[in-house]
């Protein structure tokens, strides 16, 4: 087969003869003469480059006369310049990282040793192994300085991305996503808040794992500044595989099953049963109005109405949540073509994404359609590339308050009822015999957890398409001028049903949606590189940017359907229209100079110029719409500089300091009014629109940066370390300050606030045994951060607060407080007195006391272990997370406390709390329950073996009779254990939303461990 | 070939690097295109007018749940009933003013704002909206205490984000100046077809305000005697509601329950309505109501109550599902009496007040001493209008006035028990205008209620004195400052045993 390609390859060479522009080619190896495969060879200045394929082969169309860059992870990067030739063998020695290189901001590939800031970097293949539906989520632990948070919600959910801490007071924290040049919308599309919703997922969602070459992870500012007002959170830059020459059609084959099932973290009190005042029901009003609670007698086998009017025996009902939850799974497949030659490349693949969700009636489905093309036409190169996605979400569970959510009552259960007698009609599972909610009390609002399942529908469709159109042009060896077209576009439907028959809503209500979200990017840019001697060298680089962004909404809801159970819009009987659109622009120029000393010492400045027109007054008035952002950064290796031992194969010392920013959403600025022209009785109705309190003049956010740090490499390569400290201060956040309601608003647009995030990330790479037949590599990386809300409204830290989230049993919320790290977890605590001991009332109750801070939500300290074993054709990892440091609202353990099957409440049954008669022994823990948030705020740290993979290359002899090139299969799972945790009833992850206000638990969907094959064949 | 590419991407390049204007359309790209930047002051009249009516959710908690039951005309089995049993749930208890200052308040002060620039509208205008404003404010303050109420509601105006509280004497008297001032500034123009209570009726609307200036005149009697007794003269002087065609409600139609056009429905009606709304089964009418109008053989009985299995029965408050089945006058829901649904659908009309309140009131002050006239006939058209003012809900919901003679026959007027006479009519006339029912029965004393003393009651087994302010009040300086005048503690629970200032 090598053979064949070299001819093949070599008559396409002797072809190749366009005007400036070649094709080299060649084989890379080992100094032992082993191919390597995956070998980034890149055209020196550009994005232009190939890899490897599985016999170390290469081609690649390139300009003339320009130098190839060979880089490949534990191996000396080589220049090799082209000159005349166009076929190379090349070797790779082993140990040194001089020269590799890495994808930066706006994909300009740069050396990693010029690099004056800290940069993370992860293999696509680490997040396409143990896989998670939101690649977000697989992004946990694997990166220092990366704090990934996966809710609560379901596998359609979201994810948490937050670097180096949160800095904004209010709007995004999360990092911006860039998907081969494209900037992709990672916007929330709604979650869940104190009244309950469901999580309707983010951008990232839409990522395919399968697709995903490399990621990289801008952490600071100075790595983001050519994003200006964008990379004011970070940068993730995802770059998708591409093809490359190879003989006749490569063809990749994944197929991945993980199954997934649910934890039960709860640990529930199986003495008493359903009742109130220590008495079971005796009568269906009885049975009814005690609802779920579960402060009856003591179980005795005897009879007890239920809720239905059916006498069970008062015993013990078994594990609810074993019954409910049913063993979800997620089935993968993907078919990769790829190939290439001379002046072309491509790639097309697609992936079907099947996943089934552990509450019952749930799902995900996914398509992804994506294609990499790449041409050259003389010194002309054009690519496109880009993905488009069709996704489907049935029911996404209901979270947090119950209307809609069936984990609120499957959880809340007294020991003694069955969740399974609530079935009813099991044609229609949660249903009375007349088609209506078959309730499981007298308050409606709590649902029939199947009804709730099964009969509420909350769906939603997304069509995405998102990629780009580039074209380069080498106009001479050192000036490259370049555009690029990136658009991202989705369209989103969503459909809510509350269906006819609901105990709260007899009638029913629904709404449907449509949304259109678009956003496009005009970029070129003009670059010029030059040694301009043998020790100094220049790489500039300036262009502009044009961003337009749209976005409109259009939909129906209504309640009260008029024909029973039909279910359309038409049939209801109240209908409301919701139009709303959403447009915005910013303009941009930006410049990026470096300069080189001796390959040792790189100076790098940039700048970028932003104009918002979100910024800019309606009415013409003056306004600040323009910000410049900064930045300057110094890199130094003192291996290739100074003498250092010999066991330092590199070692970079780094400084920089960057600005950048951020704006605000469109239509901020005046007061507005929204009219219903249906009105009432003929009169039309109008009012003011929104409920913020419009400023005057606002002007952009800016956040500054000072990194330092180095990076190091010893003992060939053995040991790799890169140690950061940065300190970052961010002013003048936009945000919507909250005022006192008798304002006759809920918050005010301000400019305002001063928050520092302060760190430390250190990444250690060591490689213990290095053996051909057996390796043993322990990854590990570890983050540090301190943050400190040092000012809100006013410029001085003077006890101001800022709510974030409010929990729904309202008397614990997330915060940011003057002087504390952000997203601090507030509740009421117990009133005590001078030496300390909780104050009871005259009743025996604990007095509820003032309003205090336990911490923050927001874990400072994580850390990653990852160990991988290779013995021959066998590899084994696992990887330990840990976060360290945060607390968690756990309103699961303070509502059971209310329905009394918290282990705790067993307290008192029978003799009573001092002054509180046992039979009134549910007004001391409600009393807990329903008023003092500070017994439910718990250490929320956490150490979890989240993802194990065992691999099998099945070996060339095995395989030589069937028509693969390779063959792999793997083990692979996920959250498999939680090696120690402090909340009870609830894993420590656990928060129902991906909002800024972390910290706050109630009635999630319950995590879940998966495990499963994966199998990877290559034709 | 070549050539003009090489064209295009410098000329793309230097169209974005060198566009001399980097904000070209910008303040046109900022401008939302649905939505206005100004709007008819009838349109945000007819609108506050609707909102202050309601919505299901302060309806339900503030108005049913708290309102209704503590002045035991309905009572409850229902755990989260928290008024029948006087315990005290946050968000029940601040629900109205939750609603109020963000949904009424602020349009009011934006709609008086507007006027008094004087570029749109009329001073009769003017005049009616700040007599609405005074219906806003009363209900607040009588039902919380002090309330922020000079600067509120201006968030947008002022730029005050935190209004300080006022007390409720300086509310109270600048509340009845405002109606004097108002009520003065009626004469031609208006609202017309945009006013939902009377389509712009001025002579009502005099008589409105004037029969509101009565009310909260009245509301001084045990603080302020002199200032009461000059308003209950300026008002009856001006002019007050006399029979059924002045009483001041809102109509409604069935509408959605959710968005702006979710005012539609009545907001008791979207609770209690079975047929169309939530069908809320938990509340009953109370003993206490059932009990006093059979004693009285009230026609109003079958208007306001629809039987239970065995007649008319009233389930007493304080009960839960255990402890009813120990009850001596039913022991299932079944057999007591629940609203008549006629009064309570979504489109039922939403009462602000009646010439049956402003007669009786007129009775009191009669006997004060502070009008003139006869107690007793105020007192007669007042039991009249009461028995009368139900016919806008339904034609068939009227007494015949040979019923109504003998029960002023059967229940003459005496200056005796004149006040308890006044106090329990007014009680029965202001059923479903519970604010309306709590704020005189604190007052005034009647009906005399006995207390519940339920498990876990706030308030030492005696009926609240006002609901607690919404929690995330707290701590702001202004606030704690008004709590400290008041006397009250760090436990909002405390605060449904602390009266208002006219209340002590």
């Amino acid at each position: 087969m090598k053979s064949k390609n070299i001819i093949i390859l070599s008559l396409l060479f002797l072809t190749s003869l366009v005007y400036g522009q070649q094709v080299v080619s060649g084989f890379i190896t080992t100094s032992a003469g082993d191919p390597l495969i995956g070998v980034n060879v890149l055209e020196q200045g550009t994005s232009n480059g190939t890899i490897t394929d599985l016999d170390g082969s290469f081609s690649l169309t390139i300009n003339e006369g320009t130098t190839l860059i060979i880089s490949y992870t534990g191996y000396e990067t080589q220049e090799v310049t082209v000159g005349n030739q166009s076929s190379f063998d090349i070797i790779l020695v082993e140990g040194s990282y001089l020269d590799e290189v890495v994808v930066t901001a706006l994909n300009i590939g740069r050396k990693k040793r010029a690099l004056a800031y800290s940069v993370g970097e992860l293999d696509g293949s680490s997040v396409a192994t143990a896989k998670e539906v939101n690649i977000g989520n697989a992004l946990a632990g694997k990166i220092a300085g990366v704090n990934v948070s996966k809710p609560a919600s379901g596998a359609g959910g979201s994810s948490r991305i937050v670097i180096r801490g949160n800095g904004n007071i209010s709007g995004n924290n999360q990092p911006l996503i860039v998907v081969d040049g494209v900037p992709i919308s990672n916007s929330n599309l709604g979650s869940a808040g104190m009244w309950g919703g469901q999580d309707f997922g983010d951008g990232l969602s839409s990522v395919n794992s399968d697709d995903v070459e490399s990621m990289t992870v801008l952490k600071g500012n100075t790595a983001g500044a050519l994003y200006g007002y964008r990379a004011d959170n970070g940068v993730i830059l995802i770059t998708t595989k591409k093809g490359n020459a190879r003989q006749g059609v490569g063809v990749e084959f994944n197929s991945s099953f993980l199954a997934e099932s649910f934890v039960n973290n709860t640990n529930f009190q199986q003495e008493y049963g359903h009742g109130a005042k220590g008495v079971k029901p005796s009568t269906l009003l009885e049975a009814q109005q005690n609802g779920l609670s579960g402060w009856g007698s003591r179980l005795d086998g005897s009879s007890a109405m239920q809720f239905d009017g059916v006498a069970r025996p008062y015993s013990y009902a078994g594990n609810n949540l074993g019954r409910f939850y049913r063993t979800g799974n997620t089935f993968t497949n993907s078919l990769a073509l790829s190939g290439g030659g001379e002046n072309h490349n491509f790639r097309f693949s697609f992936t079907n994404l099947d996943n089934k969700g552990i509450l019952p009636n749930s799902g995900l489905d996914r398509k992804t359609f994506s294609t990499n093309t790449s041409s050259k036409f003389g010194k002309l190169t054009a690519s496109l590339s880009g993905s488009y996605v069709v996704e489907g979400v049935k029911n996404r569970p209901g979270l947090s308050d119950s209307p809609g959510n069936a984990n609120w009552t499957v959880a809340s259960l007294p020991p003694s009822i069955n969740v399974n007698d609530l079935i009813g009609d099991s044609n229609k599972p949660g249903a009375l015999p007349n088609g209506t909610e078959l309730l499981p009390g007298s308050n409606a609002f709590v649902n029939n957890p199947w009804w709730a399942a099964h009969q509420f529908e909350t769906n939603s469709g997304k069509n995405r398409i998102f990629g780009n159109a580039s074209l380069s042009f080498a106009v001479t060896e050192d000036l490259t001028v370049s555009s690029r077209v990136t658009i991202d576009q989705f369209t989103e439907s969503r459909r809510r049903l509350t269906p006819y028959g609901t105990g709260y809503s007899p009638k029913g209500q629904l709404g449907e949606f449509n949304r259109n979200v678009q956003e496009v990017n005009l970029e070129a840019t003009i670059g010029y590189i030059k040694d301009i001697s043998s020790a100094f060298g220049i790489n500039l680089l300036v262009g502009g940017n044009q961003q337009k962004n749209n976005s409109n909404v259009l939909g129906i809801n209504g309640s009260n359907l008029n024909i029973p159970f039909l279910h359309t819009l038409g049939n209801l009987a109240n209908q409301n229209l919701n139009h709303s659109v959403s447009k915005s622009q910013v303009n941009s120029v930006f410049g990026q100079a470096e300069f080189s000393l001796n390959s040792a010492l790189y100076l790098t400045v940039t700048g970028r110029q932003d104009w918002f027109s979100t910024l800019t007054d309606p009415n013409g008035a003056e306004s600040v719409n323009s910000i410049f952002y900064p930045s300057v950064g110094l890199a130094y290796d003192l291996a290739n500089g100074l003498e250092l031992p010999s066991i330092f194969d590199f070692a970079k010392l780094r400084a920089t300091w960057a600005q950048v920013g951020g704006a605000t959403d469109p239509y901020q600025l005046g007061l507005q009014y929204g009219i219903f022209a249906q009105g009432h009785l003929g009169q039309p109705l109008g009012r003011i629109n929104g409920s913020t309190i419009p400023p005057l003049t606002l002007r952009p956010s800016t956040n500054t940066e000072l990194e330092i740090g180095a990076d190091f490499r010893m003992l060939k390569g053995r040991i790799r370390a890169d140690i950061a400290y940065y300190s970052r201060e961010t002013t003048d956040g936009i945000l919507d300050g909250s005022v006192s309601q008798t304002s006759g608003y809920a918050s005010k647009k301000v400019n305002v606030g001063k928050i520092t995030n302060k760190g430390v990330e250190l990444f250690v790479e060591f490689t213990p045994i290095l053996q051909s037949n057996f390796t043993w590599n322990i990854g590990f990386n570890f983050a540090q951060n301190n943050n400190k809300v040092v000012s809100l409204l006013t410029p001085e830290d003077d006890g101001e607060t800022f709510r974030l989230q409010e929990s729904r049993t309202r008397v614990a919320y997330v915060e940011l407080v003057e002087g504390q790290p952000y997203s601090q977890v507030q509740g009421f605590s117990y009133e005590r007195d001078a030496s300390g001991n909780i104050v009871l009332d005259e009743n025996g109750l604990p007095v509820q006391g003032a309003l205090a801070a336990f911490g923050t939500g927001v874990h400072p300290t994580t850390l990653g272990i990852n160990n991988s074993f290779k013995f021959g054709d066998v590899n084994f990892s696992f990887l330990i997370d840990m976060k360290k440091g945060g607390v968690i609202y756990n309103a699961t353990s303070a509502y059971s406390y209310r329905n009394g099957l918290h282990l705790a409440t067993l307290e008192g049954r029978e003799t009573g709390l001092g002054v509180v008669a046992a039979e009134d022994i549910s007004t001391y823990y409600n009393r807990i329950g329903g008023s003092i948030g500070e017994e439910f705020i718990q250490n929320a740290d956490f150490v979890k073996l989240r993802e194990v993979v065992l691999g099998y290359n099945l070996p060339n002899d095995l395989i030589q009779d069937l028509p693969f090139e390779s063959a792999t299969i793997s083990f692979a799972a996920r959250n498999l254990l939680t090696i120690s945790k402090n909340t009870d009833n609830i894993d420590p992850e656990s928060t129902y939303t991906t909002g800024n206000g972390q910290g706050l638990e109630l009635f999630g969907v319950p995590v879940t461990r998966s495990y499963g094959l994966n199998l990877k064949l290559k034709f | 070939m070549k050539i003009t590419t090489y064209k295009f991407v410098v000329l793309l390049s230097a169209m974005l690097l060198f566009n001399s204007s980097c904000d070209d359309n910008f303040a046109e790209i900022n401008t939302n295109p649905v939505v206005a930047t100004s709007i008819a002051p009838g349109f945000q009249f007819t609108y506050t007018q609707l909102f202050t009516s309601g919505t299901r959710y302060e309806n339900w908690r503030a108005a049913l749940i708290y309102s209704s039951t503590m002045t035991q005309h309905i009572a409850s089995l229902c755990g989260y009933w928290s008024g029948d049993k006087y315990s005290y749930n946050g968000a029940f208890s601040s629900s109205l003013f939750d609603r109020a200052y963000t949904g009424q308040v602020k349009e009011v002060q934006d709609l008086i704002n507007t006027l008094e620039k004087g570029e749109e509208g009329d001073q009769t205008m003017l005049g009616m909206a700040r007599i609405w404003r005074v219906v806003i404010f009363h209900r607040l303050t009588d039902l919380y205490g002090d309330i922020p109420y000079f600067e509120a509601g201006k968030g947008a105006i002022t730029g005050i984000d935190f209004p300080k509280y006022d007390t409720q004497q300086s509310i109270y008297a600048d509340m009845l100046n405002e109606l004097e001032q108002g009520v003065g500034q009626l004469s031609t123009g208006g609202f017309g077809s945009a006013d939902l209570l009377y389509g712009g009726d001025v002579d009502k609307w005099k008589k409105f305000g004037n029969s509101l200036m009565l009310r909260l005149a009245m509301r001084l009697t045990e603080v302020d005697a002199s200032m009461a007794q000059t308003y209950v003269t300026k008002a009856i002087a001006g002019g007050i509601m006399t029979d059924n065609s002045d009483d001041a409600f809102i109509e409604h139609v069935s509408g959605p329950s959710s968005g702006p056009a979710g005012l539609n429905s009545n907001g008791l009606g979207e609770v209690l309505d079975q047929a169309n709304g939530f069908g809320e089964g938990c509340p009953r009418l109370s003993a206490t109501f059932v009990n006093g109008l059979m004693a009285n053989s009230d026609p109003r009985m079958d208007i306001i109550g629809t039987p239970g299995s065995g007649g008319h029965n009233g389930l007493p408050n304080g009960l839960d599902a255990t402890t009813i089945l120990e009850n001596s006058t039913g022991t299932t829901l079944a057999e007591f009496d629940q609203i008549n649904q006629m009064l309570v659908t979504v489109s039922s009309p939403m009462m602000f007040m009646t010439s049956a309140e402003a007669q009786l009131l007129a009775a009191e002050a009669a006997m004060r001493g502070w009008a003139s006239g006869d107690a007793a006939s105020y007192y007669n058209q007042g039991v009249t209008n009461g028995m009368g003012q139900y016919k806008i809900f339904d034609a068939s919901l009227d007494v015949d006035p040979a019923a109504v003679k003998a029960y002023l026959e059967t229940n003459p007027f005496s200056m005796a028990t004149g006040m308890a006479q006044i106090g329990w009519e007014y009680w029965v006339a202001t059923f479903l205008n519970e604010y309306e029912t709590f704020a005189n029965l604190r007052r005034s004393g009647y009906p005399e209620l006995t207390p519940i003393n339920y498990t876990g009651n706030v308030t030492n087994g005696q009926i609240p004195k006002r609901l607690a302010y919404p929690s995330n009040e707290a701590g702001r300086e202004s606030f704690e400052a008004a709590k400290t005048a008041q006397g009250l503690s760090d436990d909002f629970s405390t605060y449904l045993s602390a009266p208002v200032w006219w209340d002590n």
